[in-house]
């Protein structure tokens, strides 16, 4: 999960393949522990997933805050989706059937926002640097 | 008319009946009115930490049962002048009271008093919902551990639910040489996941055992730092900007500041 790190070199996205999606939610607040999201789309959360929340998605998860619960972008199967936030330090990451978690022992704090999906079959992280997507 | 503060956590042994304790007696000092209403029914022990356990003929099933007037079962503290307590039932279980009841029980006692301050008990089932049902603000109290902050966050969410807005934070049992070796979060730390007011800090302190055990609140000892720690917070709860102490020489004060400002 940390090998996308040492490669902060910025790749064009690809939205599921699509260029406009409107299926996508918004929530303007911090999920705390225990509360739970699930939607059949995008989400998109101004605030932060804090440890003990849980968001799922079948498509991608915007997170404007810190990610430390447990996401899941792309559930349902969908290999495409991605979960991008300003800090991501999750408790567990998952797109479509992929699952993740940190490595043990190691608390990196990342400083800049980051994006995570499938690369090459592995769930990568790379830095987000913020440019237009296609 | 008063307002009502329920004292609440999550989880347990954090510091919640110590905190309902000293800030009545704190606020009392000040000259207000003050009732502490003990909501952890079946496992009180507010009264005991007053020193009043000998005085109680009823309780708060008493008075919402209606085998009692509420002025029967008000014990009027020993030492702070103005300062009240609703005992728990010792016996009863948390059913004993809805949260209906418990809300038009704060009602009538908002009438009398400044300050309606409710020593929530552990967990977040229906003794919780009846401790904060009356309540028009919350504390939520929090140890540097993270399964405590962990509770704390989830409190937080239910009382965001509840529409009791803008819960305010106090870390107790901050131990500055743990935090300062890594050993323990740190007041950023927290403040980083639960993103709420910072209403205070208390220091671990042996002079909370000590005083607790003999029944009388710590706030009242001049030369303690959890003493001091809450005589500051009470000050804050009365609306004053009042800086935050230095726990540790060279600490981490001055980054607090800037969250501190906004905070009357
Ligand atoms: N700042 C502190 N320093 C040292 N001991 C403390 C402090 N705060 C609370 N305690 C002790 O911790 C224990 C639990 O506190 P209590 O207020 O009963 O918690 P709660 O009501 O949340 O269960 C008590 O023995 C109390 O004396
Ligand atoms: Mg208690």
């Amino acid at each position: 999960m940390d090998k996308g790190r040492e490669n902060p070199q910025h790749r064009w996205l690809s939205f599921a393949g699509e260029p406009v999606d409107d299926n996508t939610i918004l929530i303007q607040r911090t999920l705390r522990s225990g509360q739970k999201v699930h939607y059949d789309g995008n989400i998109v959360i101004i605030g932060d997933i804090n440890p003990g929340a849980e968001v799922v998605a079948t498509g991608n998860i915007i997170v404007m805050g810190a990610v430390r619960g447990v996401v899941h972008a792309g559930a349902g199967g969908n290999e495409k989706a991605m979960v991008l936030a300003f800090r991501l330090e999750p408790t567990q990451l998952r797109i479509a059937g992929h699952i993740t978690r940190p490595p043990d022992g190691q608390s990196s704090k990342p400083e800049q926002p980051e994006v995570a999906r499938i690369k090459n079959g592995v769930v990568t992280i790379e830095i987000f640097n913020g440019e237009r997507q296609g | 008319m008063g307002e009502v503060i329920v004292v609440t956590s999550g989880k347990g042994g954090v510091g919640k009946t110590t905190t309902t304790a000293n800030l009545g007696a704190g606020l009392a000092t000040h000259g207000h009115r003050v009732v502490l209403v003990d909501a952890d029914i079946g496992l009180r022990n507010l009264d005991v930490v007053l020193g009043l356990e000998n005085r109680i003929v009823y309780d708060i099933t008493d008075v919402t049962g209606g085998h009692c007037r509420l002025r029967q079962a008000l014990i009027k503290d020993k030492r702070f002048e103005g300062l009240f307590l609703l005992p728990a039932a010792q016996t009863k279980d948390k059913t004993a009271v809805s949260p209906d009841q418990m809300k038009a029980l704060c009602e009538e006692l908002k009438q009398e008093f400044d300050y309606v301050i409710i020593d929530c008990p552990a967990g977040i089932e229906q003794g919780f919902r009846n401790a904060i049902a009356g309540a028009d603000k919350a504390i939520v109290v929090t140890t540097p551990e993270v399964a405590a902050v962990r509770d704390a966050d989830r409190i937080i969410g239910l009382l965001e639910a509840a529409e009791l807005r803008d819960p305010r934070l106090i870390i107790n049992r901050i131990r500055p040489r743990m935090v300062r070796h890594g050993d323990m979060m740190s007041i950023e730390d927290i403040i980083d996941i639960l993103a709420i007011d910072l209403l205070g800090v208390v220091p671990e302190d042996e002079m909370v055992v000590i005083s607790t055990n003999r029944g009388e609140p710590v706030v009242q000892d001049e030369r303690s730092r959890s003493g001091q720690a809450y005589r500051n917070i009470v000050r804050r709860i009365k609306g004053e900007a009042v800086p935050m102490m230095n726990l540790d020489e060279g600490g981490f004060v001055s980054r607090f500041l800037r969250r501190m400002i906004g905070l009357s």
